[in-house]
């Protein structure tokens, strides 16, 4: 069952999916949670089962699709994608589990399973056409999820969601049909396997050009500034579900697909960007900063706060060295973990008062005691509180940037500043002050359905926080692995220099313009 | 000796724990009890690694777990228990020690009783972590745990829009220090490839005077932060706001003292670059009579002893960017003492003037308080540094080393300051326990504290009063660790006339504030001459920094904000969005006339298409054929 | 003058063009059909033409099969046509829009 556990996570929850239509719809929610239970608890097998000491690929699976074109159905996992694979199946998990009055209980159940099979398709996958599949299917549960049961402005948030996203895959969709149609020229056959791909050296100015196809794709669903504006529409129409999903694993694919794609096919195309994406970056992590603090709704605060931190996780991403990388990794868990908390605590007063505008709000640290506490602790794991999960990824992904500027990074480094001030703002109107309005006298604390997602997500904010090893070091090892191969590649003197080299010997690779490694 | 450093430390967070499972429940005094019981545990352990350091010399070094290990950062949390840390452990411990047992009585009749012992002991854990890491990074877990508890704590009570506001000003203004720490602790990584202690400063010797200079500066700007130095001092003034035990423990004793243990604990870096020490030193001396001269003037009894706090943090500066890091810490220590002393006093006449802080509201509060009375007199009388008491003999130390290396201005400055300090002490003593009792015109009526507060403050009075003698034991133990600076004036008569001079010149300012200020008679109204010059205006609205900072920081950064949202954002990169999707629709909307459904007119378009295609094909086809002559054309008439 | 590949093939677009015309400008669906038979017979005639001049089979067999699709395609349209003229009554062009866009 090993041999295929990536299938089976992949197509289970979907075959549930389909049985879930024939579930009455009583028993939905149920079956709901059971379904993806097991899901996780495969994951947690998966990664249990997973050898951290090994840098390649684990648990490969390889079956031919279309031979002649080299599209094969290929997956496997490495240190890379095996957290998020597991944090994709916990928050389904954990999303059903806690749902609240949401009509149509059981499509909305049935669509999360479907979007499951679609998250842990794309971190699977091992060739890009399969890659691409999942990629674009992720976003039809997700347009549905937006558009049916979003708030007023559902129907433009969805569409402007579908298409922004869609029209930049599409370009990304071109990159890899010239790079099979490239390794086809170099080799004489075609292939959309990955791993072959990594073995192609391109000559620099084909992988500035490649490079730029797939950023754009990568770029709209990180999402990268100016490309951003669609994400604030989608989570303040998306119901909570949707946000927890959209901000815990969709983002994530974008600044997985960096470094699974952009990085180690294009080093030298990514040494040469680098300035330029950095400054990106801390576009975003400044910028979207002070937006987050302008607004007025806290379910807004915290979909900006998301823009701003994947600045972070970009920058660490090509720091272009293992404690950037690994710690660009790592904070994608991080902040998976913490703004799908956060989104899921703004649920719980959305739930209860039905608006999300600050203002309404105001000294509910009296009436929801837990509440705040657990807000808190999120709070100040958004922030970057060191022994929360944050931090970790925060300091490695800034501390990898440093190497490669000094005074990029200080910049960058005002994010720890700026963060605090929009969250601070955030929580002295929500919780701090006396309580005003009359509603919010009697609200009701945190209930156990809401604590049954909010205890583990805190517990796993505070643990992977103090003791990140079981899951830097599997990482540790993949990126590892990445940046050696990317140095190998590397032609031009500047990628060479960019590139830390982490084996002493020096491979000599001649600057032709098509050629294998072995 | 292992387990006591283990129970050193975790006690405080075992305590802390506790707590936090009542925080929800009402008000139950045991959870103080069990609280104040933990940290003396804490205490008692540290008590017995003193002992140990003292008999034998040894650090304890030990590593607990890994914490964050990728490529070649390997960080453990590790702890180190030497001279320096074993210092400031027992400063710590005792002092929060004694603040959780004076505590149990000022918060008897908060309903947040638990929470404030959860937040507190967090505290203390987190300074623990700060005093005893062995690397930059856990240091850093240390300082911004304190920042952390520092904001719940000085927003203790949310209710208020003060306390609040103080509190995110505190994080905020800390965090702009951390950046810089934190791009300090980069350099010191990417220079030496480790961030443990001793690694590092082994590679510093290695390393050239630009990086040094600059980790310096780097890891100095963390530590303005936390020590509130100019210009990042005002939240310290605002934290007030919280109540008073935290003033005493974290404001005063402990954590506004870690920028001072940082730049101790690094000595062999700052050693190897005095430029950076020598600005260190004049900024500490600055602040030393910045603050002191804001003290002069204030009504506020807690930010006075806040002013002060920060005039003696610029001592301990001063002191340690002389190179004097012994003294440095001495300083801190003394003042821990003496500082906590006064504000829990301070804590006593808040209780009893029903949280008035004005002084100029108090008077003649020495019949109905005696014990504070008492106390806070010593503590002023230690604080002003007069003989025999505890800082007579840490700020003589750091006037004599200021003047045994040259630096007369600084010197001077720091001279001039101890006037002032004493000064500004007995004016308060002199308002709020002299002359005529002011208070009845407000109808309220003093109270003695509780008999157990007062027990419980006594070991620091003890302490204040005797901790100079103390300083040849201390000298001994802390020499094996920093820099063994003896500071001698080589003449005696030049020594006996300035120690004397300093002391005379200082009870002259107390006897000077006594008679201006101890038959007060009436509360100020603001029409006085004084009141109304231009010098009293300024020190007391602070030089106005913290308007400035309101106006020129703060406002602006709201209405960027506020532009980047509504106009940046909407207007300009979502409408650019917007408008392409636009454009999109409207090409459709405009050519589906195109599909009027009338079959001749369509097969009209259909015509134009192909024969459009139809010559483009032709045009291209004759360009391929001729291409040659048409790049020869192009060249001639100089376009390729 | 021998009457040479040429020849047909400028008849043949003549054709074509009167045909083109008749497609674009008749309103009349009936009249519509008989240009596109002009249309239809001007290729035929190009590819009889064209068969013969290369000497090979394939044009001419190609035009005997546009020959039976056209005829079909006359029977099925002129099947459709009545059904629609005993709907509506007449059958010009511009009153059949329902595919309007």
């Amino acid at each position: 069952m090993l041999d295929h556990i990536l299938s089976i996570l992949i197509f289970f929850p979907a075959l549930a999916a389909i049985f879930g239509f024939m579930i009455q719809k009583d028993a939905i929610r149920a079956y709901g949670v059971s379904v993806a239970a097991i899901e996780f608890g495969l994951s947690l097998w998966l990664w249990f089962a997973f050898d951290g000491n090994v840098s390649g690929m684990q648990f490969m699976e390889n079956l031919p699709l279309v031979p002649s074109f080299g599209i094969n159905y290929i997956l496997g996992v490495d240190g890379i994608s095996l957290f998020i694979i597991v944090l994709a199946a916990f928050f389904t998990m954990i999303g059903i589990a806690s749902l609240t009055d949401t009509p149509n209980e059981k499509n909305m159940i049935i669509t999360l399973l479907f979007l499951q099979m679609t998250m842990v398709g794309v971190f699977a996958a091992l060739d890009a056409i399969v890659f691409y599949v999942f990629w674009e299917l992720s976003l039809v549960p997700m347009l549905y999820i937006i558009g049916a049961w979003g708030g007023p402005l559902r129907i433009y948030a969805s569409v402007k969601f579908f298409l922004y996203t869609f029209a930049g895959s599409l370009v990304m969709l071109v990159g890899m049909l010239f790079m099979a149609y490239f390794y086809y020229q170099a080799t004489g056959v075609w292939s959309f396997a990955i791993l072959d791909w990594y073995r192609l050296i391109l000559p620099e100015n084909l992988q500035l050009w490649l490079f730029a196809a797939f950023f754009v794709g990568f770029a709209i669903k990180v999402p990268m500034f100016p490309f951003h504006t669609w994400l604030p529409y989608a989570h303040g129409q998306a119901p909570t579900i949707g946000s927890v999903i959209l901000a815990a694993i969709l983002l994530k694919m974008g600044t997985y697909a960096f470094i699974r794609f952009s990085l180690p096919l294009f080093p030298d195309a990514s040494a040469f960007f680098m300035v330029p994406i950095a400054i990106i970056a801390i576009i975003m992590i400044i910028y979207t900063a002070m937006v987050a603090y302008a607004q007025k709704d806290v379910k807004q605060v915290v979909a900006y706060s998301s823009i701003s931190h994947m600045g972070v996780i970009i920058l660490g991403t090509f720091a272009l060295n293992v404690e950037g990388i690994s710690g660009s990794i790592f904070l994608m868990i991080a902040h998976g973990v913490v703004s799908g908390a956060l989104f899921l605590l703004v649920g719980v007063i959305y739930d209860r008062r039905h608006t999300k505008m600050m203002d309404q709000f105001g000294g509910i640290a009296h009436v929801m005691p837990r509440y705040a506490t657990i807000f808190g602790i999120m709070l100040m794991a958004s922030v970057g509180m060191p022994l929360t999960i944050n931090f970790v990824g925060e300091f490695l992904s800034l501390l990898g940037f440093y190497q490669q500027s000094h005074i990029l990074t200080l910049l960058a480094g005002t994010a720890i500043i700026v963060g605090a001030i929009y969250m601070l703002a955030a929580y002295k109107k929500l919780f701090f002050g006396e309580v005003t309005k009359e509603e919010n006298k009697n609200l009701k604390d945190v209930n156990k359905r809401e604590l049954l997602a909010l205890i583990p997500l805190s517990i796993i904010t505070i643990w992977l926080g103090i003791y990140p090893k079981p899951v830097l070091e599997p990482i540790n090892n993949s990126v590892e692995a990445v940046v050696q191969l990317m140095h190998n590649k590397a032609t031009s003197d500047l990628a060479k220099e960019r590139i830390p080299n982490l084996v002493e010997e020096v491979v000599v690779i001649t600057k032709t313009s098509v050629q294998e490694v072995h | 000796m292992e387990k006591f450093l283990y129970i050193a430390l975790f006690a405080p967070l075992v305590s802390s724990l506790f707590a936090a499972l009542f925080t929800t429940t009402k008000k139950k005094t045991f959870v103080g009890i069990i609280a104040s019981l933990l940290i003396f545990t804490a205490f008692a352990s540290s008590s017995v690694l003193l002992a140990h350091i003292l008999n034998n010399g040894a650090p304890i070094h030990v590593e607990m777990m890994t914490w964050m290990a990728t490529g070649d950062l390997y960080i453990p949390f590790g702890f180190v228990v030497d001279q320096v840390s074993v210092t400031m452990m027992m400063v710590v411990t005792l002092v929060s020690t004694i603040v959780h047992i004076y505590s149990i009585g000022y918060m008897d009749h908060d309903k947040s009783f638990n929470r404030f012992f959860a937040w507190l002991s967090a505290f203390v854990f987190s300074m623990m972590i700060l005093v005893m890491s062995d690397n930059y990074a856990g240091l850093f877990i240390g300082w911004e745990g304190v920042g952390l508890c520092s904001w719940g704590l000085i927003g203790f009570w949310f209710h208020k829009e003060s306390a609040t506001w103080a509190a995110n000003e505190a994080f905020i203004m800390n965090r702009i220090a951390d950046l810089g720490m934190l791009i300090g602790i980069f350099l010191v990584y990417w220079n030496t490839g480790t961030l443990q202690y001793d690694g590092a400063f082994e590679a510093f010797k290695t390393l050239d005077t630009a990086t040094l200079t600059w980790i310096g500066i780097f890891l100095f700007i963390g530590a303005m932060g936390k020590s509130a130095q100019f210009p990042l001092h005002t939240w310290l003034a605002d934290a007030m706001e919280g109540p008073t035990p935290v003033s005493a423990l974290i404001h005063a004793a402990t954590m506004v003292t870690a920028g001072v243990y940082l730049v101790i604990r690094s000595n062999e870096l700052y050693d190897l670059i005095p430029h950076v020490g020598l600005f260190i030193a004049s900024l500490g001396a600055f602040v030393a009579l910045f603050a002191a001269s804001m003290a002069l003037v204030n009504r506020d009894m807690k930010r006075i002893i806040a002013y002060s706090t920060l005039s003696q943090l610029g001592y301990m500066f001063a002191a340690a960017g002389l190179g004097a890091y012994w003294v440095a810490l001495f300083h801190l220590m003394a003042h821990a003492f003496f500082k906590a002393l006064l504000f829990l006093g301070a804590g006593n006449v808040m209780h009893a003037m029903h949280d008035e802080l004005d002084p100029f509201k108090m008077g003649g509060l020495k019949k109905v308080m005696k014990g504070t009375f008492i106390m806070m007199t010593l503590a002023s009388v230690a604080l002003a540094g007069i003989f025999p008491l505890a800082g007579f003999f840490s700020k003589d130390a750091i006037l004599e080393a200021a003047f045994v290396e040259h630096h007369y201005i600084i010197y001077s400055v720091l001279l001039f300051t101890a006037g002032l300090t004493a000064f500004y002490s007995f004016r308060l003593v002199a308002l709020i326990f002299h002359g005529e009792e002011r208070y009845k015109l407000f109808g309220i009526h003093p109270h003695e504290a509780y008999k157990f507060m007062l027990v419980a403050m006594s070991p620091l009075l003890i302490l204040a009063i005797i901790a100079g003698a103390m300083k040849g034991t201390y000298y001994e133990m802390v020499i094996s660790v920093l820099p063994e600076t003896e500071y001698h004036i080589h003449s005696h008569l030049v020594y006996w006339v300035m120690t004397i001079g300093t002391q005379l010149f200082v009870i002259g300012a107390v006897v000077y504030a006594y008679k201006k200020y101890a038959d007060w008679k009436s509360v100020p109204d603001g029409s006085s001459d004084v009141e109304q010059s231009f010098m009293y205006k300024l020190l007391y609205n602070q030089y106005y920094i913290p308007y400035a900072y309101e106006e020129y920081i703060v406002k602006p950064y709201r209405e960027i904000s506020e532009i980047f949202w509504t106009k940046v954002d909407m207007k300009v990169v979502d409408a650019t969005v917007d408008g392409i999707a636009g454009i999109i629709y409207g090409t459709g909307e405009k050519t589906r006339d195109m599909q009027s459904g009338n079959l001749s007119t369509m097969l009209k378009w259909m015509v134009a298409g192909t024969v459009a295609l139809l010559s483009l094909a032709v045009v291209f086809g004759l360009a391929a054929r001729n291409s040659d002559e048409i790049v020869a054309i192009l060249s001639a008439l100089g376009v390729m | 003058m021998e009457i040479g590949l040429n020849h047909y093939l400028v008849l043949s677009t003549i054709l074509f063009a009167i045909g083109l015309v008749g497609v674009m400008k008749r309103k009349n669906l009936l009249l519509l059909f008989f240009a596109t038979e002009i249309l239809l017979n001007s290729v035929n005639i190009a590819f009889a033409a064209i068969s013969h001049y290369y000497g090979d089979l394939t044009g001419q067999m190609f035009a005997f099969f546009v020959i039976a699709i056209a005829a079909s395609e006359v029977a099925v349209g002129l099947g459709l046509l009545i059904v629609w003229f005993k709907r509506h009554g007449n059958i010009d062009l511009d009153s059949m829009t329902s595919m309007r866009g």
